[in-house]
């Protein structure tokens, strides 16, 4: 499991020297990131390193101000993100965004697949195959009981995972986890991990988490990427990063 | 109450509700209703589709269009224009059945061209490009004379038929708001209202959002410019302040907020009731109704925010306040 995969093959999604401003704060500052099929990789670092921010340029809901991202070998520099989505990329947010007002069901519908749009758009209803999918993965997460229930009446923790099954509605090839284990309880941890890695394993999927989580790093991710101040501080196994000096002073602090 | 907002929530049963409602208020001609009765008959009806339009853009998508009734005097001067019999640069002199079509189709093209620019907007600012749009395109309909009389105003051709009026009415309002049921649970109606509660969730969720606002709004503008297109040929004059009416776009407004904003039957039921209560408030205060008016829609905020059908416990309707106060600090990228 620790093992770096071949670099033979071409990897899923790739960073090229992306950097994003916000006036004169350089929030990403040229950052390489390599993400090969198969992968679950984790991206740690202190608060305000921009993590989030290399988030968004990634799934395109910002422009980046220099360099290019490609995605299953496209250049998807200035995709809009529901193209991107199409595309087998899918995330979780930090700020949680699911939609309130709508039932856990509907939010779970809504997040399908979709694959294009035509002016009979509005005599569609949800077909029976996203209907069990949605089933399947409210059960996996422990929300059946409450998919009648307004999302914006859910705890915080039962949203993030209800975040967690949208992102996965429509079987995308790669999903980026924004901190999704922050303010869940330690045996649900326990579950998404185990979800996680049978995503992995069984169904080849790819990950790339946002974690401050040390037990879900070491335990899930094959590499793991450090940022610090927008820029990428170490690269390697959680045990190479967790025995580097740069980074215990930056992050893991002594 | 309870059991009619159960009825409401059940699978079919708001539009068998509905069916039957429109069965029976088809034979209210056959009665012996006298004209002035059968006329606001269809001025209710007629606020009915425009509340209704008004939601799906507004309640549904969390678009406030304070300059909806443009597409209204689109509509309508659409219709004035082809059927006049005054003297203009383009007056072909159509039949009523012949130039209908017409002014559906300028209102889609004119939201089509309005709404890509102003639907990237948010919040209050999308409110305002609305109603600047709406007092823009009334000087501009004053300024050219040639095509629109202008100022004077257009007189078109005078046809008294209260019965078939309202059959006219009642058959769009049916199927304008059948259509809304309709919308309300497919696809449509469902990436619309997570469009309102996130647009950014939404696009990042592959929700094509530009697609389904624009498509939102043409529908609305399509079916309010029908509206617009029969008021004019059953007010047989009409002119610039008369058509681009400013109380029209808050009145649409209110219709919704009072039934609940974001539901299918909200606006139906608040454009009844509100077009009934301006009708008694009109006729015992005529000095005081605006100020009436203005009062009633600043207790309908503070007390029921979320509409009748809110306070009756149909969670499925939205608050003005909440959707003005939403604003994402992440702008997803427009192009």
């Amino acid at each position: 499991m620790s093992q770096l995969p071949t670099k033979q093959t071409a990897p899923l999604l790739e960073a090229r020297q992306v950097s994003k401003y916000f006036g004169g704060l350089a929030a990403v500052n040229q950052v390489d990131l390599d993400i090969y099929p198969g992968e679950i990789v984790g991206l740690v670092g202190p608060n305000g390193s921009g993590k989030t921010t290399l988030f968004d340029c990634l799934s395109c809901l910002q422009s980046i101000d220099k360099g290019k991202i490609i995605f299953k070998g496209k250049d998807i520099t200035n995709t809009r993100p529901y193209q991107v989505s199409r595309m087998g990329l899918s995330r979780t947010f930090q700020k949680l965004r699911v939609y309130r007002q709508m039932t856990v069901w509907e939010n779970m519908l809504i997040s399908r697949q979709w694959r294009g749009e035509n002016l009979f758009v509005i005599f569609k209803v949800t077909d029976r195959h996203t209907r069990r999918r949605a089933r399947e993965l409210l059960e996996l997460l422990q929300l059946s009981r409450l998919q009648h229930e307004y999302a914006g009446n859910l705890s915080g923790g039962q949203q993030r995972l209800l975040e967690i099954g949208m992102a996965l509605m429509p079987d995308p090839e790669i999903i980026l986890l924004d901190e999704a284990t922050s303010g869940v309880n330690p045996t649900l941890i326990e579950t998404i991990k185990d979800r996680i890695k049978t995503l992995n394993r069984e169904y080849n999927k790819t990950f790339l988490a946002i974690e401050h989580n040390i037990n879900f790093i070491s335990d899930l991710c094959d590499r793991v990427y450090v940022l610090n101040q927008g820029e990428k501080l170490a690269e390697g196994t959680p045990q190479e990063i967790q025995a580097n000096d740069a980074v215990v002073e930056a992050y893991f602090g002594t | 109450m309870k059991n009619f907002s159960k009825i409401l929530s059940k699978k079919w049963g708001g539009l068998t509700l509905w069916g039957s409602l429109i069965f029976l208020l088809s034979f209210y001609p056959l009665t012996g209703a006298s004209g002035i009765q059968l006329f606001t008959a269809t001025q209710i009806f007629l606020w009915v589709i425009l509340a209704s339009n008004w939601n799906l853009i507004g309640g549904m998508t969390g678009y406030l269009d304070f300059g909806h009734a443009v597409f209204f005097g689109i509509g309508a001067y659409t219709m004035g224009i082809l059927v006049t019999n005054s003297s203009l640069a383009f007056a072909p002199k159509l039949s009523f059945w012949q130039a209908l079509p017409w002014t559906g189709i300028s209102a889609v093209i004119f939201a089509l061209l309005i709404g890509w620019a102003t639907l990237r907007l948010k919040g209050a600012y999308f409110s305002i490009a609305m109603l600047s749009t709406f007092a823009a395109t009334r000087e501009i309909v004053r300024i050219l004379r040639p095509l629109t009389g202008g100022g004077s105003g257009l007189d078109l051709p005078p046809v008294l038929n209260r019965p078939g009026e309202y059959y006219f009415m009642l058959i769009t309002m049916a199927i304008v708001v059948s259509l809304m049921w309709w919308i309300r649970r497919s696809e449509l109606g469902m990436s619309l209202v997570a469009i309102r509660e996130d647009e950014v969730g939404a696009e990042m969720r592959g929700i094509d959002t530009t697609f389904h606002k624009l498509f939102a709004f043409a529908v609305a503008a399509f079916f309010t410019g029908i509206c617009g297109a029969f008021w004019a040929w059953q007010n047989t004059y009409i002119d610039p302040d008369v058509v681009f009416f400013q109380n029209r776009n808050i009145i649409m407004i209110m219709m919704c907020m009072l039934g609940g904003l974001g539901t299918v039957w909200g606006p139906v039921i608040g454009a009844v009731l509100l077009y009934l209560l301006q009708d008694l408030i009109w006729s015992n205060l005529v000095d005081y109704h605006l100020l009436v008016l203005g009062v009633l829609l600043i207790l309908l905020i503070m007390f029921i925010p979320y509409g009748i059908l809110g306070a009756l416990g149909n969670y499925d309707t939205a608050s003005i306040v909440r959707i003005f106060k939403t604003s994402n600090k992440t702008k997803a990228k427009i192009k």
